[in-house]
């Protein structure tokens, strides 16, 4: 949703000013150089916030404010004013009409981003529409604990992914570095000494530039009241110690929003591959679900003609698993795909003991599922 | 009701100093510099502008009132060439962009500048007891002028430096009742 924003000023400076310092966020401004335009502006265009100036012209401020609050369709609308009246008693009279904030000029541009930012969810403007980063993209995540052992195992544990994984112990150290360059995604330990977790959790949600970034907090797994004060104040999410890394890249992924799909869908070749990883937790079972069809498709309409089935590296089966195959073969029998399947021992095994996937047929190398694909021609089943 | 006392020179001069600087630090990032000749008095205040009418660069001035339990009127000067520069800085227009929309764009900038610093010398006023509301500005502008107030005003004009320019406040009150 764009914001729309109505200053309402009888200076074109004042308005000017406003309309420079959102030019970096996703809003739209309207102005209004008096009360009656600016009560007609909100009537017709139904603004999310209203900048407001008391002195003006034909209607002043004040006047207008009252006549919002009477008119059910725009006392809602969340009124800043934003004014040279700041004697405190001016201040009170007018904050009790029902103002959402009131700053007084002279007044700082960052100051009128910062208090409309805690009104509406400003979001600094892209260059263009926002490309959505793959699992396979750079990520810059900020890891905030005092035992460099877990920072390292982290570190280690992720070290497969092309994500940039920075160690601080310093609440300060944090801050200054969220000001200068916002990370994809923030984990802090919840054990930090003097609630500081929480302290730092409370400044980056106030900042703008953080307040949408993903942050987990780590907790010993039998810490619950941590985790519990966590949750309460709106951790994105709760990790527990000992930390289970392959989960935790899950949870990340989908808190960064990242697109799953190149690590579980690939083109090489001429062969469409799905490749299933050790760990299908639900997230990955789910991602790769929501976009099967999609995938099977885009290859089909590249031209693509065979598939490849790849579940070597995942450990044991499950429902959820063999649902997922079910469907994927049944996708490729309805798109006329050749497909075979690779897989290592324990899962063959598995599949002689349900009814569903006794009959499957499986390949020990992709090599082999290739080769067979390319002189069969026919589907391996 | 409580006993407003009478406002003092150093008052007012305090205020003012205060509202000066206070907006044009933070409006345009620029420090000001009051400038106290020795020997000044309410009575016999230095001229806004130095030298023979006519004779001065031109100058942008900005206009605006207060009523209420207090009333009066401050005229902020501003040479054009400095006006020309803060109305780029306010609204981050090249000098060139400027130019081009004319007068009427420092216009509206100084007068807004007056606008915020009247502001704060009134909130400050307004703070003490002194209730009073802000007028809207106004703008004057020429280099051959001189502002006479009536006999029963009270006129004080303070002198300030800013980026090599010569600013002036020129501060009219009605004596209080």
């Amino acid at each position: 949703m764009r914001y729309r924003i109505l200053t309402v000023d009888d200076s074109r400076t004042v308005r000017t000013i406003v309309r420079k310092a959102l030019k970096n966020f996703d809003c739209e401004i309207l102005e209004g150089s008096n009360g009656v335009e600016g009560l007609a502006m909100a009537g017709k265009e139904n603004p999310s916030v209203i900048i407001l100036d008391v002195t003006m012209p034909v209607m002043d401020g004040v006047e207008m404010l009252t006549r919002l609050k009477a008119d059910p369709q725009l006392k809602t609308v969340p009124v800043v004013m934003l004014t040279a009246e700041g004697g405190r008693e001016n201040v009170l009279k007018i904050a009790k009409l029902g103002i959402r904030d009131y700053i007084v000029k002279p007044f700082k541009e960052d100051l009128l981003i910062e208090k409309l930012g805690r009104i509406i969810d400003l979001k600094p403007l892209g260059d263009g529409p926002a490309k959505i980063k793959s699992i396979l993209d750079p990520c810059d995540i900020l890891v905030v604990e005092d035992k460099p052992a877990i920072i390292q195992q982290i570190q280690d544990g992720l070290g497969h992914t092309q994500w940039k994984i920075l160690g601080m112990s310093l609440l300060g150290e944090a801050i200054d570095l969220c000001q200068r360059q916002v990370p994809d995604m923030i984990l802090i330990s919840l054990s930090l000494p003097d609630d500081s977790a929480l302290q730092l959790f409370r400044l980056l949600r106030a900042n703008l530039k953080t307040k949408n970034t993903p942050i987990f907090g780590v907790a010993v797994k039998t810490d619950a009241v941590a985790q519990q004060q966590a949750q309460q104040i709106g951790f994105s999410a709760i990790v527990t110690k000992p930390i289970d890394i392959s989960d935790l890249e899950s949870k990340m992924a989908k808190a960064m929003n990242l697109d799953m799909s190149p690590r579980h869908f690939t083109i090489d070749q001429n062969f469409f591959t799905l490749r299933l990883p050790e760990n299908c937790s639900p997230l990955v079972i789910n991602d790769v679900t929501s976009r099967l069809e999609a995938k099977l498709a885009e290859a089909v309409n590249a031209g693509l003609s065979r598939a490849l089935i790849d579940v070597h590296e995942v450990k044991g089966l499950n429902m959820t698993i063999i649902k997922l195959l079910l469907q994927t073969m049944q996708m490729c029998h309805e798109l006329a795909m050749q497909f075979a399947l690779v897989g290592n021992a324990n899962v063959i095994t598995e599949c002689k003991g349900f009814e569903d996937t006794r009959s499957w047929s499986f390949f020990e190398s992709m090599v082999e599922a290739r080769e067979s694909l390319l002189v069969k021609k026919l589907p391996i089943c | 009701m409580p006993m407003i006392e009478p406002i003092s020179e150093q008052t007012i001069r305090s205020h003012i100093v205060r509202a000066v600087q206070e907006v044009f630090s933070t409006m345009l990032g620029r420090e000001v510099q009051f400038v106290d000749p020795p020997g000044q008095t309410s009575a016999k205040p230095r001229p806004a502008l130095e030298g023979k009418p006519g004779q001065h660069d031109p100058y942008v001035v900005g206009t605006v009132g207060f009523v209420g339990k207090i009333d009066g009127l401050i005229y902020l000067y501003l040479p054009e060439k400095f006006a020309r520069l803060a109305t780029s800085h306010l609204l981050g227009m090249s000098e060139y962009a400027i130019a081009a929309e004319g007068a009427s764009v420092v216009n509206d900038a100084i007068g807004e500048l007056t606008n915020m610093t009247v502001g704060v010398f009134k909130n400050a006023l307004c703070d003490s007891g002194l209730t009073c509301r802000l007028t809207i500005p106004s703008i004057l502008r020429g280099s051959n002028f001189t502002i006479e107030p009536i006999s029963s005003a009270t006129r004080w004009i303070f002198h300030f430096d800013c980026a090599g320019y010569r600013l002036v406040a020129d501060i009219l009150m009605k004596p209080q009742e």
